[in-house]
């Protein structure tokens, strides 16, 4: 009798849970917006903070009035950075009928690329490699941020501009710089091309490049590498964990070179990571610092407080921000859309994000533009160094105002 | 004798009709029925995502394949197969992307159907490089060495070499309209579904003749007993060796499928992960059987695809149920194999064979 009654229990709620799960008809007023994100896979040690943060930017916005009165159901899912596994979620959200995808990493955007294309879904993620940004090749894919040759570009220019006048052989040499980074890696190759070019063009001796790997622990080879180079300042395209293992070798063997680093290395728990040997090192922000004092900066932080009370401020990062800027400018182009009637993958593209022109979000992001013909989002972005126990702005760099024929005719799309 | 129970009142004559495909009508009628359903069935009724679905469990049970003739027909266990699928994967792009084509193959469509036979060619030859060791070991240490296979080939040989190749350092992306077959340009899921189930049909066909002929049978016999077979006077290194060529053909030809699904390409495509999974999917359909590799391929993604269906409403009242998703797909993929390995150890094609012979045999089912 009893196992008749557990039986019975079991069947039901498995048959209440998959009527709900396969039920496809939209409540009224909703508009689906699906989400791939990184929350256990080998991006995870970021991704989970931006999978929590767009969770909670969606949240905010259906509390803020949605898209013009219609609420927004998100959708998400984490794929730990399995491709296969990617393409089989972004199937299922196109199957709920899903309008735009959130999606994650260079793994996830580069293998839907071609079907977001030919289905005309927007795909706005966090991978910000100059590949996707010529609409041409790419036109359904998006991001809110400075894509990462312009992150490189800014890094120089910013140190070039403000750190090397300092030093004692300025006017005397060219300054000497070098990369390191995982050369096989998309992310940390992407905009190695375009730095180096800048880097040229601002005068420097370019060395040789040293291979580290995004799970390196031990970087001293590396470092004694590019000793005999003696640079004056070092690219790290990497992501937090082997930047911050390559800052304390540099630190130990007195490399005694400044450091620039691209976005997804120069977060929170980088200065926890290095200590002291992360002292004076600049990184390229596509936003603010989690906390940090700009505009709606508030919003963020009072929403994270009351959805995820569980997770300890002071271990939120720069990725929660990140994840805002991206829904913001998907909300905006939402609510653009909805205006001029047309909902439609298609309609989001042509009547929301392309209309954009200086959009401001606030959270120290760089103004947002979107054309037809370019993608790329911001002109410039904020390079921030770490200088006695906090982050602090060193330049807001717009590499369009600097080389204007270049950045039209020259810069686009790699 | 075939393994089959025959129904009442029909009977083997001779051995021709014994080892025969379709032995009785009723049997020819459920093939025929089978291939309306896969061939105009689900293309027809099924909506895009369920034929999405299906291509998905296509390329699951071509990559088992070669795992349950690895694992299954011949008792060599492998945790390297994924190498061998993004061999195939590669060597296919690469080509399609790359080689200098005559331009009458390119007008014709042959590109594509070529890279796919030569990326079955050069995966079947990169596996047997990875079965040499078989010639001197077996059991774990094999295993280690089908391991290697996969961390050489995915993580150090393609990751740092192959996906450099053209100089842009990203993954390979095919523009459209490359993926052809002579007028046919693969361009929408149904397609790709219509090119796995032509492909995994040959598969099966090819997988199913080749257990009846010659090797096919030395096998078997080594995967019983190696040693008796050696002394039956089957060299048994180099039908092992057949065995490894054969499997990474079959994985060879999965990955060049796997391309014609994404019209894009990068070493995270085969991850180590997959060639566990495909282990377990040979484990919980049954080892030692072609049903086996599809059933387990049906299973395996279906439950995953509903338990994320589930998941959605859930997800409202219990939102780190999103967070941890990967962690419950992956529990449940170890609780799967837990539960067959303890309750049905032959897996699932055993109990589709019981079934089987309960209605062959009824009313008389003793």
């Amino acid at each position: 009798m009893k196992r008749s009654i557990f039986q019975g229990f079991f069947v039901s709620l498995l048959a209440v849970v998959f009527a709900f799960g396969f039920s496809t008809s939209a409540a009224a007023e909703q508009i689906k917006i699906g989400g791939i994100m990184d929350t256990t896979g080998a991006t995870s040690d970021v991704g989970k903070d931006y999978a929590i943060g767009m969770a909670e930017a969606y949240k905010y916005i259906n509390e803020n009035g949605g898209v013009n009165g219609k609420k927004i159901k998100y959708i998400w899912f984490d794929y730990g950075y399995r491709i296969p596994e990617a393409i089989t979620k972004y199937r299922l959200l196109k199957r709920l009928g899903c309008v735009a995808i959130m999606g994650w990493g260079t793994g996830d955007t580069e293998a839907l690329s071609p079907t977001i294309n030919k289905d005309k879904i927007p795909y706005i993620s966090a991978s910000y490699s100059a590949h996707l940004t010529n609409p041409k090749k790419s036109r359904y894919n998006l991001f809110f941020s400075s894509d990462y040759s312009t992150n490189a570009r800014a890094c120089i220019t910013a140190w070039f501009d403000k750190k090397w006048p300092e030093k004692p052989d300025y006017g005397k040499r060219a300054p000497r710089f070098a990369c390191s980074y995982h050369f096989a890696h998309p992310y940390c190759s992407a905009p190695i091309k375009a730095i180096k070019d800048h880097a040229r063009l601002l005068g420097f001796e370019v060395g040789p490049d040293v291979n580290v790997s995004l799970f390196a622990l031990d970087t001293k080879s590396q470092i004694m590498a590019l000793k005999k180079f003696k640079p004056d300042l070092v690219w790290h395209g990497n992501t937090t964990m082997s930047v911050s293992a390559t800052l304390r070798d540099a630190y130990a063997l007195e490399l005694g070179a400044d450091h620039i680093i691209n976005n997804w290395g120069f977060d929170e728990n980088l200065p926890r990571l290095a200590g002291e040997a992360a002292e004076g090192v600049m990184g390229a922000t596509p936003c603010a610092f989690y906390g940090q004092n700009y505009k709606n900066m508030d919003k963020v932080v009072e929403t994270a407080k009351k959805y995820n009370p569980g997770v300890p401020q002071n271990k939120r990062l720069i990725r929660t921000i990140q994840a805002w800027g991206d829904a913001l400018i998907t909300w905006e182009a939402l609510k653009r859309a909805d205006k001029a009637g047309d909902l439609s993958g298609h309609g989001i593209m042509v009547n929301g994000f392309e209309t954009m022109r200086n959009f401001d979000i606030g959270l120290g992001a760089s103004p947002i533009s979107f054309t037809s013909t370019d993608h790329r989002a911001t002109t410039g972005c904020l390079v921030q160094e770490w200088k006695n126990g906090k982050f602090q702005e060193v330049e807001r760099v717009d590499i369009k105002k600097r080389w204007p024929d270049k950045w039209e005719k020259e810069w686009f799309g790699w | 004798m075939s393994s089959v129970w025959l129904p009442c009142g029909n009977y083997h004559e001779n051995y021709v009709i014994d080892q025969g495909w379709w032995q009785t009508r009723v049997i020819k009628g459920k093939m025929i029925l089978l291939l309306a359903i896969v061939f105009i069935g689900i293309p027809l009724f099924a909506s895009e995502y369920w034929v999405g679905v299906a291509t998905m469990i296509g390329y699951t049970a071509m990559g088992a394949m070669g795992v349950q003739l690895l694992i299954g027909y011949t008792g060599l266990i492998t945790l390297g197969h994924a190498a061998f699928i993004a061999v195939g994967a590669y060597t296919s792009t690469l080509l399609v992307l790359q080689f200098p084509w005559p331009q009458f193959l390119l007008d014709w469509g042959l590109a594509y159907p070529i890279s796919i036979l030569i990326g079955g060619l050069v995966a079947g030859i990169w596996s047997v490089l990875f079965g040499l060791p078989c010639a001197k070991v077996k059991g774990f240490y094999l295993i280690l060495t089908t391991m290697a296979a996969q961390f050489i080939t995915v993580d150090f040989v393609i990751t740092q070499y192959v996906s450099q190749i053209g100089g842009r350092g990203q993954a390979f992306s095919l523009p459209p309209g490359t993926i052809k077959i002579g007028p046919w340009i693969i361009d929408s899921d149904v397609k790709s579904y219509y090119l796995m189930a032509i492909m995994l049909t040959l598969i099966v066909i090819i997988f199913a003749n080749l257990l009846r002929s010659r090797p096919g049978r030395a096998w078997v016999a080594i995967r019983d007993n190696d040693i008796a077979a050696e002394a039956l006077g089957i060299n048994i290194v180099w039908y092992k060796l057949i065995a490894f060529f054969v499997a990474g053909f079959m994985g060879g030809l999965a990955g060049a499928f796997w391309v014609s699904n994404t019209a894009a390409l990068s070493p995270e495509h085969f991850p180590w992960f997959l060639s566990l999974w495909l282990v377990g999917v040979i484990l919980i359909g049954g080892a030692g059987s072609i049903h086996g590799a599809i059933f387990g391929s049906i299973f395996m993604v279906l439950i995953m695809e509903l338990l994320q269906m589930a998941v959605i409403p859930i997800s409202d009242y219990y939102p780190q149920l999103l967070i941890n998703f990967a962690y419950l797909k992956d529990s449940i993929f170890g609780l799967a194999i837990c539960i067959f390995l303890i309750y049905e150890p032959n897996g699932l094609a055993y109990r589709w064979w019981q079934i089987k012979n309960y209605f062959n045999l009824w009313p008389f089912s003793y």
